[in-house]
Protein backbone atom coordinates (compact mmCIF):
# COMPACT_ATOMS: atom_id res chain seq x y z
CA UNK A 1 0.00 0.00 0.00
CA UNK A 2 0.89 3.61 -0.38
CA UNK A 3 0.56 5.63 2.82
CA UNK A 4 -2.76 7.31 3.55
CA UNK A 5 -4.46 8.97 6.48
CA UNK A 6 -7.24 6.92 8.05
CA UNK A 7 -10.32 8.67 9.45
CA UNK A 8 -13.22 7.17 11.32
CA UNK A 9 -15.77 9.97 11.64
CA UNK A 10 -18.48 9.57 14.27
CA UNK A 11 -21.27 11.18 12.26
CA UNK A 12 -22.36 11.88 8.71
CA UNK A 13 -21.49 15.58 8.73
CA UNK A 14 -17.92 14.83 9.73
CA UNK A 15 -17.65 12.17 7.01
CA UNK A 16 -19.03 14.52 4.41
CA UNK A 17 -16.65 17.28 5.51
CA UNK A 18 -13.65 14.99 5.13
CA UNK A 19 -14.47 13.82 1.60
CA UNK A 20 -15.57 17.27 0.47
CA UNK A 21 -12.34 18.84 1.70
CA UNK A 22 -10.05 16.61 -0.35
CA UNK A 23 -10.65 15.28 -3.81
CA UNK A 24 -8.03 12.56 -3.30
CA UNK A 25 -9.97 11.17 -0.33
CA UNK A 26 -11.96 7.96 -0.73
CA UNK A 27 -14.91 6.68 1.23
CA UNK A 28 -14.43 3.23 2.76
CA UNK A 29 -17.49 1.00 3.20
CA UNK A 30 -16.77 -2.74 3.36
CA UNK A 31 -13.50 -2.39 1.51
CA UNK A 32 -13.79 -5.65 -0.43
CA UNK A 33 -12.76 -3.97 -3.66
CA UNK A 34 -10.95 -0.89 -2.41
CA UNK A 35 -8.63 -2.56 0.12
CA UNK A 36 -7.57 -5.22 -2.40
CA UNK A 37 -6.82 -2.44 -4.88
CA UNK A 38 -4.79 -0.51 -2.31
CA UNK A 39 -2.80 -3.61 -1.40
CA UNK A 40 -1.81 -3.97 -5.05
CA UNK A 41 -0.83 -0.29 -5.09
CA UNK A 42 -3.25 0.28 -7.93
CA UNK A 43 -4.68 3.31 -6.20
CA UNK A 44 -3.17 5.80 -3.79
CA UNK A 45 -5.80 7.93 -2.12
CA UNK A 46 -4.51 10.52 0.36
CA UNK A 47 -7.24 9.80 2.92
CA UNK A 48 -9.62 6.96 3.68
CA UNK A 49 -12.87 7.98 5.33
CA UNK A 50 -14.29 4.88 7.02
CA UNK A 51 -18.07 4.93 7.33
CA UNK A 52 -18.11 2.14 9.91
CA UNK A 53 -18.37 4.61 12.79
CA UNK A 54 -21.29 6.57 11.37
CA UNK A 55 -24.42 5.50 13.23
CA UNK A 56 -27.64 4.51 11.49
CA UNK A 57 -26.18 3.31 8.20
CA UNK A 58 -26.61 -0.44 8.78
CA UNK A 59 -29.75 -2.48 9.13
CA UNK A 60 -32.95 -3.45 7.38
CA UNK A 61 -36.32 -1.85 8.00
CA UNK A 62 -39.73 -1.73 6.43
CA UNK A 63 -40.92 1.72 5.43
CA UNK A 64 -44.41 1.62 3.92
CA UNK A 65 -44.28 -0.30 0.65
CA UNK A 66 -40.51 -0.45 0.60
CA UNK A 67 -37.81 -2.47 2.18
CA UNK A 68 -35.06 -0.08 3.22
CA UNK A 69 -31.55 -1.49 3.49
CA UNK A 70 -28.93 0.71 5.10
CA UNK A 71 -25.86 1.38 2.97
CA UNK A 72 -23.46 -0.27 5.42
CA UNK A 73 -25.51 -3.47 5.73
CA UNK A 74 -23.28 -6.50 4.99
CA UNK A 75 -24.31 -8.97 2.30
CA UNK A 76 -24.52 -11.78 4.88
CA UNK A 77 -26.92 -9.71 6.99
CA UNK A 78 -29.15 -9.01 4.00
CA UNK A 79 -29.15 -12.73 3.16
CA UNK A 80 -30.12 -13.67 6.72
CA UNK A 81 -32.58 -10.88 7.55
CA UNK A 82 -36.09 -12.28 8.15
CA UNK A 83 -37.59 -9.05 6.80
CA UNK A 84 -35.78 -9.53 3.48
CA UNK A 85 -36.44 -13.26 3.25
CA UNK A 86 -40.12 -12.66 3.77
CA UNK A 87 -40.69 -9.55 1.65
CA UNK A 88 -38.13 -10.02 -1.15
CA UNK A 89 -36.73 -13.56 -1.03
CA UNK A 90 -35.00 -13.09 -4.39
CA UNK A 91 -32.93 -10.29 -2.89
CA UNK A 92 -31.89 -12.45 0.07
CA UNK A 93 -30.86 -15.20 -2.33
CA UNK A 94 -28.88 -12.78 -4.45
CA UNK A 95 -26.99 -11.55 -1.38
CA UNK A 96 -26.20 -15.14 -0.47
CA UNK A 97 -24.58 -15.71 -3.88
CA UNK A 98 -22.18 -12.74 -3.73
CA UNK A 99 -18.47 -13.57 -3.62
CA UNK A 100 -17.19 -15.77 -0.83
CA UNK A 101 -17.89 -15.76 2.94
CA UNK A 102 -15.25 -13.10 3.59
CA UNK A 103 -16.78 -10.79 1.00
CA UNK A 104 -20.30 -11.45 2.29
CA UNK A 105 -19.33 -10.71 5.87
CA UNK A 106 -17.46 -7.50 5.09
CA UNK A 107 -18.88 -6.17 1.83
CA UNK A 108 -21.83 -3.77 1.94
CA UNK A 109 -24.72 -2.97 -0.35
CA UNK A 110 -23.80 0.71 -0.46
CA UNK A 111 -20.22 -0.08 -1.44
CA UNK A 112 -21.32 -2.47 -4.17
CA UNK A 113 -23.81 -0.05 -5.64
CA UNK A 114 -21.41 2.92 -5.49
CA UNK A 115 -18.65 0.91 -7.17
CA UNK A 116 -20.97 -0.28 -9.96
CA UNK A 117 -18.70 -3.08 -11.06
CA UNK A 118 -20.11 -4.38 -14.38
CA UNK A 119 -20.24 -7.89 -12.90
CA UNK A 120 -21.64 -7.07 -9.46
CA UNK A 121 -24.94 -8.61 -8.37
CA UNK A 122 -26.72 -5.83 -6.47
CA UNK A 123 -27.02 -3.45 -9.45
CA UNK A 124 -29.19 -6.08 -11.19
CA UNK A 125 -31.55 -6.22 -8.20
CA UNK A 126 -31.68 -2.42 -8.04
CA UNK A 127 -32.69 -2.13 -11.69
CA UNK A 128 -34.94 -5.21 -11.62
CA UNK A 129 -36.84 -4.05 -8.56
CA UNK A 130 -36.78 -0.35 -9.52
CA UNK A 131 -35.04 0.56 -6.29
CA UNK A 132 -34.30 4.07 -5.12
CA UNK A 133 -30.80 4.99 -3.99
CA UNK A 134 -31.08 7.40 -1.07
CA UNK A 135 -28.08 9.66 -0.51
CA UNK A 136 -27.21 12.43 1.92
CA UNK A 137 -28.76 14.95 -0.48
CA UNK A 138 -31.33 13.30 -2.77
CA UNK A 139 -33.17 10.20 -3.92
CA UNK A 140 -32.04 8.66 -7.22
CA UNK A 141 -34.06 6.09 -9.17
CA UNK A 142 -31.93 3.05 -10.04
CA UNK A 143 -32.64 3.68 -13.73
CA UNK A 144 -30.90 7.07 -13.43
CA UNK A 145 -28.17 5.89 -11.11
CA UNK A 146 -26.06 3.38 -13.07
CA UNK A 147 -24.38 5.30 -15.88
CA UNK A 148 -21.87 2.85 -17.30
CA UNK A 149 -18.70 1.00 -16.46
CA UNK A 150 -18.02 1.91 -12.79
CA UNK A 151 -19.94 5.13 -13.30
CA UNK A 152 -22.86 6.31 -11.24
CA UNK A 153 -24.83 9.50 -10.78
CA UNK A 154 -23.05 10.08 -7.44
CA UNK A 155 -21.11 13.29 -6.87
CA UNK A 156 -17.55 12.67 -5.64
CA UNK A 157 -18.45 13.59 -2.06
CA UNK A 158 -21.99 12.18 -2.06
CA UNK A 159 -22.72 9.45 0.48
CA UNK A 160 -25.29 6.67 0.00
CA UNK A 161 -27.47 6.26 3.10
CA UNK A 162 -29.72 3.41 2.02
CA UNK A 163 -31.30 1.56 -0.87
CA UNK A 164 -35.11 1.33 -0.87
CA UNK A 165 -36.65 -1.64 -2.70
CA UNK A 166 -40.38 -1.57 -3.46
CA UNK A 167 -42.09 -4.69 -2.14
CA UNK A 168 -44.51 -6.66 -4.28
CA UNK A 169 -44.61 -8.84 -7.37
CA UNK A 170 -42.54 -11.95 -7.91
CA UNK A 171 -38.83 -12.02 -8.63
CA UNK A 172 -35.93 -14.37 -9.18
CA UNK A 173 -32.21 -13.98 -9.75
CA UNK A 174 -30.11 -16.48 -11.65
CA UNK A 175 -26.43 -16.11 -12.28
CA UNK A 176 -23.60 -18.08 -13.78
CA UNK A 177 -20.71 -17.30 -11.47
CA UNK A 178 -17.09 -17.27 -12.46
CA UNK A 179 -15.83 -20.33 -10.57
CA UNK A 180 -12.89 -18.44 -9.05
CA UNK A 181 -14.22 -15.01 -8.15
CA UNK A 182 -17.97 -15.75 -8.06
CA UNK A 183 -18.49 -12.60 -10.06
CA UNK A 184 -21.37 -13.00 -12.48
CA UNK A 185 -20.30 -14.11 -15.95
CA UNK A 186 -23.91 -13.26 -16.61
CA UNK A 187 -26.74 -12.72 -14.17
CA UNK A 188 -30.40 -12.00 -14.78
CA UNK A 189 -32.80 -10.47 -12.31
CA UNK A 190 -36.39 -10.88 -13.46
CA UNK A 191 -39.34 -9.19 -11.79
CA UNK A 192 -42.99 -9.63 -12.60
CA UNK A 193 -45.67 -7.32 -11.24
CA UNK A 194 -49.18 -6.31 -12.26
CA UNK A 195 -48.95 -6.09 -16.05
CA UNK A 196 -45.26 -5.30 -16.00
CA UNK A 197 -42.00 -7.22 -16.35
CA UNK A 198 -38.45 -6.08 -15.75
CA UNK A 199 -35.30 -7.94 -16.78
CA UNK A 200 -31.96 -6.60 -15.57
CA UNK A 201 -28.73 -8.17 -16.85
CA UNK A 202 -25.40 -7.90 -15.05
CA UNK A 203 -21.95 -9.34 -15.78
CA UNK A 204 -22.43 -9.21 -19.51
CA UNK A 205 -22.82 -5.67 -20.84
CA UNK A 206 -19.77 -3.57 -21.59
CA UNK A 207 -21.53 -0.60 -20.05
CA UNK A 208 -22.42 -2.54 -16.92
CA UNK A 209 -25.88 -3.48 -15.76
CA UNK A 210 -28.76 -2.86 -18.20
CA UNK A 211 -32.45 -3.59 -18.82
CA UNK A 212 -33.09 -6.09 -21.59
CA UNK A 213 -36.10 -4.39 -23.11
CA UNK A 214 -36.73 -6.96 -25.89
CA UNK A 215 -37.00 -9.71 -23.29
CA UNK A 216 -39.30 -7.54 -21.17
CA UNK A 217 -41.60 -6.95 -24.13
CA UNK A 218 -41.70 -10.65 -25.02
CA UNK A 219 -42.37 -11.68 -21.42
CA UNK A 220 -45.08 -9.05 -20.95
CA UNK A 221 -47.14 -10.88 -23.56
CA UNK A 222 -46.27 -14.43 -22.56
CA UNK A 223 -44.49 -14.97 -19.27
CA UNK A 224 -42.82 -18.30 -20.08
CA UNK A 225 -39.23 -19.28 -20.88
CA UNK A 226 -40.46 -20.16 -24.37
CA UNK A 227 -41.32 -16.53 -25.05
CA UNK A 228 -37.59 -15.84 -25.05
CA UNK A 229 -36.80 -18.32 -27.83
CA UNK A 230 -35.16 -16.57 -30.75
CA UNK A 231 -34.28 -13.47 -28.73
CA UNK A 232 -30.59 -12.72 -28.48
CA UNK A 233 -28.45 -9.95 -27.13
CA UNK A 234 -25.77 -8.44 -29.34
CA UNK A 235 -22.49 -10.25 -28.60
CA UNK A 236 -20.48 -7.24 -29.76
CA UNK A 237 -21.96 -5.15 -26.94
CA UNK A 238 -21.01 -7.73 -24.29
CA UNK A 239 -17.84 -8.01 -22.24
CA UNK A 240 -15.16 -10.14 -23.91
CA UNK A 241 -12.18 -11.26 -21.83
CA UNK A 242 -10.08 -14.28 -20.96
CA UNK A 243 -13.10 -15.85 -19.21
CA UNK A 244 -15.45 -15.75 -22.15
CA UNK A 245 -16.31 -14.08 -25.42
CA UNK A 246 -19.07 -11.57 -25.97
CA UNK A 247 -21.16 -14.13 -27.84
CA UNK A 248 -20.81 -16.56 -24.94
CA UNK A 249 -21.99 -13.97 -22.44
CA UNK A 250 -24.88 -12.94 -24.68
CA UNK A 251 -25.98 -16.58 -24.79
CA UNK A 252 -25.50 -17.04 -21.03
CA UNK A 253 -27.61 -13.98 -20.27
CA UNK A 254 -30.45 -15.54 -22.26
CA UNK A 255 -30.14 -18.85 -20.44
CA UNK A 256 -30.07 -17.16 -17.03
CA UNK A 257 -33.15 -15.14 -17.93
CA UNK A 258 -35.04 -18.28 -18.96
CA UNK A 259 -34.09 -19.96 -15.69
CA UNK A 260 -35.24 -16.97 -13.66
CA UNK A 261 -38.56 -16.89 -15.53
CA UNK A 262 -39.01 -20.64 -15.00
CA UNK A 263 -38.46 -20.19 -11.26
CA UNK A 264 -41.03 -17.42 -11.03
CA UNK A 265 -43.56 -19.50 -12.99
CA UNK A 266 -42.80 -22.43 -10.68
CA UNK A 267 -43.44 -20.28 -7.60
CA UNK A 268 -46.76 -19.15 -9.14
CA UNK B 1 -7.56 -6.33 -28.83
CA UNK B 2 -8.67 -4.33 -31.85
CA UNK B 3 -11.08 -1.44 -31.97
CA UNK B 4 -12.55 0.04 -35.07
CA UNK B 5 -14.97 2.87 -35.47
CA UNK B 6 -15.89 5.89 -37.42
CA UNK B 7 -17.32 9.24 -36.68
CA UNK B 8 -18.76 12.13 -38.66
CA UNK B 9 -17.33 15.53 -37.80
CA UNK B 10 -19.05 18.64 -39.11
CA UNK B 11 -15.89 20.39 -40.26
CA UNK B 12 -13.74 20.44 -43.40
CA UNK B 13 -11.00 17.85 -43.64
CA UNK B 14 -8.12 20.35 -43.46
CA UNK B 15 -9.45 21.63 -40.17
CA UNK B 16 -9.83 18.12 -38.75
CA UNK B 17 -6.31 17.30 -39.85
CA UNK B 18 -4.88 20.41 -38.16
CA UNK B 19 -6.67 19.54 -34.93
CA UNK B 20 -5.30 16.02 -35.04
CA UNK B 21 -1.80 17.50 -35.01
CA UNK B 22 -2.50 20.13 -32.38
CA UNK B 23 -1.09 19.20 -28.96
CA UNK B 24 -3.59 21.41 -27.14
CA UNK B 25 -6.55 19.71 -28.83
CA UNK B 26 -5.06 16.28 -28.16
CA UNK B 27 -4.45 17.13 -24.51
CA UNK B 28 -8.07 18.16 -24.06
CA UNK B 29 -9.38 15.06 -25.78
CA UNK B 30 -7.21 12.23 -24.44
CA UNK B 31 -9.15 10.94 -21.42
CA UNK B 32 -7.22 11.62 -18.21
CA UNK B 33 -4.43 13.54 -19.97
CA UNK B 34 -2.68 15.85 -17.53
CA UNK B 35 0.20 17.00 -19.69
CA UNK B 36 1.10 16.76 -23.36
CA UNK B 37 4.28 18.37 -24.54
CA UNK B 38 5.48 18.54 -28.10
CA UNK B 39 9.06 17.29 -28.44
CA UNK B 40 9.20 17.48 -32.22
CA UNK B 41 6.61 17.94 -34.99
CA UNK B 42 5.72 14.26 -34.69
CA UNK B 43 6.61 13.38 -31.10
CA UNK B 44 4.89 14.21 -27.86
CA UNK B 45 5.43 13.25 -24.26
CA UNK B 46 2.36 12.71 -22.15
CA UNK B 47 1.18 12.09 -18.63
CA UNK B 48 -2.15 10.32 -18.43
CA UNK B 49 -4.16 9.27 -15.41
CA UNK B 50 -5.99 6.03 -16.13
CA UNK B 51 -8.95 5.27 -13.92
CA UNK B 52 -10.74 1.94 -14.06
CA UNK B 53 -13.20 1.71 -11.21
CA UNK B 54 -11.22 1.66 -7.99
CA UNK B 55 -7.87 1.61 -9.80
CA UNK B 56 -6.07 4.80 -10.59
CA UNK B 57 -2.62 4.86 -12.13
CA UNK B 58 -0.53 7.57 -13.72
CA UNK B 59 1.16 6.63 -16.96
CA UNK B 60 4.10 8.60 -18.31
CA UNK B 61 4.89 7.98 -21.94
CA UNK B 62 5.22 9.10 -25.47
CA UNK B 63 2.95 9.66 -28.44
CA UNK B 64 4.31 9.50 -31.98
CA UNK B 65 2.69 10.36 -35.29
CA UNK B 66 3.96 8.46 -38.31
CA UNK B 67 3.00 7.52 -41.86
CA UNK B 68 1.80 11.07 -42.26
CA UNK B 69 -0.29 11.70 -45.34
CA UNK B 70 -1.70 15.17 -44.86
CA UNK B 71 -4.56 15.77 -44.84
CA UNK B 72 -5.90 12.25 -45.19
CA UNK B 73 -4.38 10.19 -42.43
CA UNK B 74 -1.63 9.03 -40.13
CA UNK B 75 -0.72 6.42 -37.58
CA UNK B 76 -0.69 7.41 -33.92
CA UNK B 77 1.28 5.21 -31.55
CA UNK B 78 1.73 5.61 -27.88
CA UNK B 79 3.21 3.80 -24.96
CA UNK B 80 3.40 4.48 -21.31
CA UNK B 81 4.79 3.14 -18.07
CA UNK B 82 2.51 3.14 -15.08
CA UNK B 83 5.12 2.12 -12.53
CA UNK B 84 3.94 -0.75 -10.39
CA UNK B 85 0.61 -0.77 -12.21
CA UNK B 86 2.15 -2.00 -15.47
CA UNK B 87 2.42 -0.67 -18.96
CA UNK B 88 0.12 0.25 -21.77
CA UNK B 89 0.82 0.64 -25.45
CA UNK B 90 -1.30 1.08 -28.44
CA UNK B 91 -1.66 2.46 -31.88
CA UNK B 92 -4.35 3.78 -34.11
CA UNK B 93 -4.51 4.19 -37.85
CA UNK B 94 -6.66 7.20 -38.53
CA UNK B 95 -7.91 8.24 -41.92
CA UNK B 96 -10.12 11.13 -42.87
CA UNK B 97 -12.62 11.01 -45.70
CA UNK B 98 -14.35 14.07 -47.05
CA UNK B 99 -18.10 13.95 -47.22
CA UNK B 100 -19.42 17.19 -48.67
CA UNK B 101 -18.61 19.85 -46.05
CA UNK B 102 -18.06 17.30 -43.30
CA UNK B 103 -15.37 14.75 -42.56
CA UNK B 104 -15.64 11.11 -41.66
CA UNK B 105 -12.94 10.09 -39.23
CA UNK B 106 -12.20 6.36 -39.32
CA UNK B 107 -9.97 4.57 -36.90
CA UNK B 108 -8.50 1.17 -36.36
CA UNK B 109 -6.81 0.88 -33.01
CA UNK B 110 -4.95 -1.78 -31.10
CA UNK B 111 -4.21 -1.70 -27.40
CA UNK B 112 -2.01 -3.82 -25.19
CA UNK B 113 -1.86 -3.64 -21.46
CA UNK B 114 0.53 -5.59 -19.29
CA UNK B 115 1.57 -5.97 -15.70
CA UNK B 116 -0.56 -5.91 -12.63
CA UNK B 117 -3.29 -3.71 -14.00
CA UNK B 118 -3.79 -6.24 -16.80
CA UNK B 119 -3.92 -9.22 -14.43
CA UNK B 120 -6.40 -7.66 -12.08
CA UNK B 121 -8.33 -5.75 -14.63
CA UNK B 122 -8.25 -8.37 -17.40
CA UNK B 123 -12.01 -8.69 -17.54
CA UNK B 124 -12.28 -4.92 -17.91
CA UNK B 125 -9.53 -3.97 -20.32
CA UNK B 126 -11.53 -4.41 -23.52
CA UNK B 127 -14.56 -2.56 -22.26
CA UNK B 128 -12.40 0.21 -20.84
CA UNK B 129 -10.36 0.61 -24.02
CA UNK B 130 -13.53 0.83 -26.06
CA UNK B 131 -14.95 3.40 -23.69
CA UNK B 132 -11.76 5.48 -23.73
CA UNK B 133 -11.59 5.38 -27.53
CA UNK B 134 -15.21 6.52 -27.67
CA UNK B 135 -14.49 9.33 -25.20
CA UNK B 136 -11.44 10.46 -27.15
CA UNK B 137 -13.11 10.59 -30.55
CA UNK B 138 -16.29 12.05 -29.04
CA UNK B 139 -14.33 14.86 -27.37
CA UNK B 140 -12.30 15.33 -30.53
CA UNK B 141 -15.43 15.76 -32.61
CA UNK B 142 -16.76 18.34 -30.15
CA UNK B 143 -13.45 20.20 -30.05
CA UNK B 144 -13.25 20.51 -33.84
CA UNK B 145 -16.92 21.20 -34.48
CA UNK B 146 -18.30 22.60 -31.23
CA UNK B 147 -21.78 23.34 -32.59
CA UNK B 148 -22.52 19.67 -33.20
CA UNK B 149 -21.90 17.15 -30.45
CA UNK B 150 -21.93 13.76 -32.11
CA UNK B 151 -21.06 10.77 -29.98
CA UNK B 152 -18.84 8.13 -31.47
CA UNK B 153 -21.59 6.52 -33.49
CA UNK B 154 -19.92 3.26 -34.17
CA UNK B 155 -17.31 1.64 -32.03
CA UNK B 156 -16.99 -2.09 -32.13
CA UNK B 157 -14.39 -4.35 -30.57
CA UNK B 158 -13.34 -7.20 -32.80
Amino acid sequence: MFPFTYHRPADLDAARGLVAANEEAKLLAGGQTLIATLKQRLAGPSDLVDLAGVPGLAGVSRGGDALVIGAMTRHADVAAAPLVREALPALAELAELIGDPAVRNRGTIGGSVANNDPSADYPAACLGLAATIVTDRRRIAAGDFFLGLFETALEPDEIILSVAFPVGGAAAYEKFPNPASRYAMAGSFVWRGEGAVRVAITGAGQEGVFRWSEAEAALAGDFTPRALEGLALDGDAMIADIHGSGAYRAHLAGVMTKRAVARIVGQG
Amino acid sequence: MDLTGSQRIEAPRDEVWRALNDPEVLRQCIPGCQELTQASPTEFTAKVVLKIGPMKATFAGSVTLSELEPPSGCVITGEGQGGVAGFAKGGAKVWLVEEEAATILNYEAQAKVGGKIAQLGARLIDSTAKKLAGEFFGAFGRAVAPQAAPEADEAAAQ
